[in-house]
């Protein structure tokens, strides 16, 4: 294991992900189907932003219990408000509910402060218009689609269709886990979880990118008659940007680790705390699925094209023993030896 | 190519620290959201389909009443097919929804009869007598004393005009805005488009001077001839705001409303007279209100995270990269120079104000800032194992490390563009930050980064790896 550890560090791995990633694989399209299921059955918990109603906040002082506010709530009829006691820093107490219609967000305000026995200045509110999240929603979806779009027009153009549809397919299955998971625990989703998402979506994006721009040079620098899979390409380019992914990965989350842990334990932050809890599963799921996902789709699609397909076959005729490690000295002499004439370039790339 | 790395590296740090430094003494600051400092925070839509030349105007319209409130740095922006408004710091914040939120037609009233709401006496009377006008359409005077009927007392809800049958043209029934005396109206004889001018003053007591343009001084001179000695009500968004006597003929286009004002009241009416009529019905969408107590805590825990987080990447930068990491830690220090000159300005000059997502966003470009440090180091890395010197592999990656930044950084900059274009509130801010700290790290990575690392490469590496986190073990070359 150290052993390991010390040829990570020394970015002089061989691990074979591609063998490897038929059987996360399989994980991943389970975990797929059960974020699906829990979305199917449980459904999103929805903020206010999408549904519309209001909710008021003011601070908690140890005296008073959830029941008193319930009672003032009940009072100017609000019997359905959901009330909470939220943990932190200092305590808060959120109403959320419909708000009735001979009242004003103010009023309820101040009754909500009366009970709690505070200063009806600390109090926040919001109030939504039901018609509001429609919008909001409508804009996001019309948003996400312009984006998807664009990005696999722009990854066609840069690197190749299979690879536009590795990228997007991996960020699909990032989304599709990061929602699943707000489905499963019923976290409620506000326009901070929006921006999560879509943050998640940027992330996974960038890794991918990084990972492919390898493929792409690695490939480059190939003569036409060297001997290498696909796979085996695929492979040590994975390899060489590992130990990056992994630092690029632990340096995006300790940002967010010290959001979610400073920011909302100790100082009771929540609107922070729901945004860290979407950032960090879509950040350890979307460097994953650079690896896992979107790489061995492409690897898949492009082991097909004649030239790699013939490639495979000699390959296992010779069925060479350690075949990755040979591919990493196979590239390296392709890229230092120059007598072997290079395989034609679109740009005038140095070495 | 040494000069010019010198030459570029001075420059930034000239002009990032010139900028920090400037924006410093100039004593621009941030400007902070309504969730970082607390604050009014509303969306309005129009009700109805609107013009471009409507939208504008109401916009306008809106921007003045939130200037005439005094709020020190108000953002109204139109997005899309909505207005938002931002009001951070803002003291009375149901003072100031309400007057953004006031969206209706003014209008002005003779006022035929008075009754206190909550004499049920009166109301029965008053029931009587509408229950009468309804049938035969001649209009007697009102009964202040009729007989109780046998019947229960009508409530108010009866009596009053609803909301959807308030028409100008009609005879309606409404409250005064205390919330007791009752006004019988006549249809309006003018409205709020009549008035140029209005201001509160003081002259003894305080008061509200009216000027009126040409129209309106011939309408309003022909009400008063009609309507002298008696009261007129001034009449908005359902509610009778004042209700003054018509004490002269003869207005020549000024008029003067006098009564037991304070100076709040004055104020109010003079802006309700102003800007009363907007030329576009507008719902709330979104009406949020942040106490200050609550902003405060979320910026402080933002900065403590930030700070703490930053912190943590910078050891761990130094810990595995050692001397690259300290130019990773550089380079970091020359964005957040430059993105708070930036932000400073935009708040300054645009009164564009920081929101807790853009202040999400940042914490997220840190991420991207440090990744291109760590694609660029892992390259050189990679040469130096393969038994390039430090010095030529510091120079050499570079092409091939910049162009994977620049690709990779330009999908986030389409993603920040689409969500900028397409969306509004909250995601908008977030892409508008997302945006900047990118194209900040694509300079700071081509103009800082290179030639610090091929500086320190050459001056204070010397060729020993492990200053650069590489174990210095003879690894076997490929070759």
């Amino acid at each position: 294991m150290s052993l390991s550890i010390k040829r990570m560090y020394q970015g002089n791995t061989s691990w074979d992900f591609l063998g490897v990633s038929r059987r996360v694989l399989v994980c991943s399209a389970v975990a797929v189907i059960i974020c699906l299921a829990a979305l199917l059955v449980r459904g999103l918990n929805l903020g206010i932003e999408f549904e519309g109603g209001g909710v008021w906040e003011s601070p908690a002082s140890e005296a008073i219990t959830t029941d008193t506010i319930d009672d003032a709530m009940s009072s100017v009829g609000m019997d359905d408000a959901r009330i909470q006691r939220i943990k932190g820093g200092d305590d808060i107490f959120r109403v959320r509910g419909e708000l009735p219609s001979e009242e004003t967000a103010e009023s309820i305000g101040s009754v909500l402060a009366e009970a709690a026995q505070v200063d009806p200045e600390s109090v926040s509110a919001r109030t939504v218009s039901p018609s509001f999240g429609d919008q909001v929603a409508g804009k996001a979806r019309r948003a996400l689609v312009v984006f998807f779009i664009l990005i696999a027009l722009y990854l066609t153009l840069r690197f190749e269709w299979k690879m536009a549809l590795g990228a997007l397919l991996a960020v699909a299955h990032d989304i599709a886990l990061t929602v699943g998971i707000y489905a499963l625990f019923q976290f409620e989703i506000s326009p901070a979880t929006v921006v999560a998402f879509l943050t998640i979506m940027g992330y996974s994006l960038y890794d991918t990118i990084v990972v492919f721009d390898r493929v792409k040079d690695n490939e480059r620098s190939l003569s036409l008659k060297a001997r290498m899979t696909y796979s085996d390409l695929a492979n040590v380019s994975l390899n060489q940007v590992i130990m990056r992914s992994i630092n690029t990965t632990i340096t995006s989350v300790l940002p967010v680790v010290s959001l979610l842990v400073v920011g909302s334990l100790f100082m009771g932050a929540t609107s922070l705390q729901e945004f860290a809890v979407a950032l960090l599963i879509g950040l350890l799921v979307g460097s994953y699925s650079s690896v896992f996902v979107a790489m061995p789709t492409v690897a898949k699609l492009k082991q097909k094209e004649p030239h790699w397909a013939e490639q495979d076959r000699s390959a296992e005729v010779l069925s060479a023993s350690n075949s990755i490690e040979n591919a990493a000295v196979t590239l390296a002499a392709e890229r230092y030896d120059r007598s072997s004439p290079p395989r034609p370039r679109k740009k005038g790339r140095k070495r | 190519m040494r000069r010019s790395h010198i030459l570029s590296l001075l420059l930034v740090i000239l002009v990032a620290g010139a900028s920090f430094i400037g924006v410093l003494s100039a004593g621009w600051k941030p400007v902070l959201g309504v969730q970082l400092q607390g604050g009014v925070e509303v969306v309005l839509r129009p009700a109805d389909e609107v013009t471009d030349e409507q939208f504008e105007r109401a916009i306008e319209i809106i921007r003045n009443r939130v200037d005439a409130i005094g709020v020190a740095e108000p953002d109204i922006t139109r997005q899309g097919n909505q207005v938002v408004i931002q009001l951070p710091g803002v003291k009375d914040k149901q003072r100031a929804v309400d007057l953004i939120g006031q969206t209706a037609e003014l209008t002005f009233r003779p006022v035929q009869g008075i009754f206190d709401s909550e004499d049920p006496n009166q109301l029965s009377g008053l029931k009587q007598y509408l229950e009468g006008l309804a049938e035969n359409s001649d209009s007697g005077g009102l009964s202040e004393t009729s007989e109780p009927t046998d019947s229960e007392p009508p409530s108010l809800e009866e009596v009053l005009t609803p909301p959807d049958q308030d028409d100008a043209s009609a005879q309606v029934v409404l409250l005064g805005s205390e919330g007791r005396t009752g006004f019988i109206l006549e249809p309006a004889q003018l409205t709020g488009e009549a008035i140029e001018e209005a201001a509160a003053t003081f002259q003894g007591q305080w008061i509200v001077n009216v000027s009126f343009n040409d129209e309106g001084a011939v309408a309003f001179d022909s009400m008063a001839v009609a309507n002298y000695e008696r009261q007129v009500a001034i009449v908005l968004d359902g509610v009778v705001e004042s209700a003054p006597t018509i004490n002269a003929t003869e207005f020549n286009g000024q008029a003067v409303i006098s009564g037991s004002f304070d100076e709040q009241e004055a104020k109010d009416l003079a802006l309700v007279l102003r800007f009363g009529a907007l030329p576009v019905e507008f719902e709330r969408d979104d009406v949020r209100t942040v106490s200050a107590t609550l902003g405060e805590g979320t910026l402080r825990a933002g900065v403590v995270a930030g700070l703490v987080g930053l912190a943590l990447v910078g050891l761990y930068m130094l810990l595995y990269y050692r001397l690259l990491g300290l130019v990773a830690v550089s380079s970091l220090a020359i964005s957040g120079a430059t993105l708070w000159s930036i932000i400073a300005w935009l708040g300054e000059s645009q009164g564009l104000a920081l929101t807790l997502a853009g202040a999400t966003g940042i914490i997220v470009s840190i991420g991207v800032q440090v990744d291109s440090n760590i694609v660029y180091y892992e390259r050189i890395k990679e040469e130096v194992r393969r038994g390039r010197a430090v010095r030529s592999a510091a120079d050499g990656s570079f092409r091939a490390a910049f162009s994977t930044i620049i690709w990779a950084d330009l999908a986030s900059l389409i993603g920040a563009g689409v969500l900028y274009q397409l969306t509004t509130g909250t995601v908008r801010g977030f892409a508008l930050y997302l945006g900047i700290a990118t194209l900040i790290d694509l300079a700071v990575s081509f103009f800082f980064m290179r030639p610090l690392v091929v500086l320190v490469a050459r001056r204070l590496v010397n060729e020993r790896r492990s200053r650069l986190g590489i174990s210095e073990t003879k690894e076997e070359v490929a070759t």
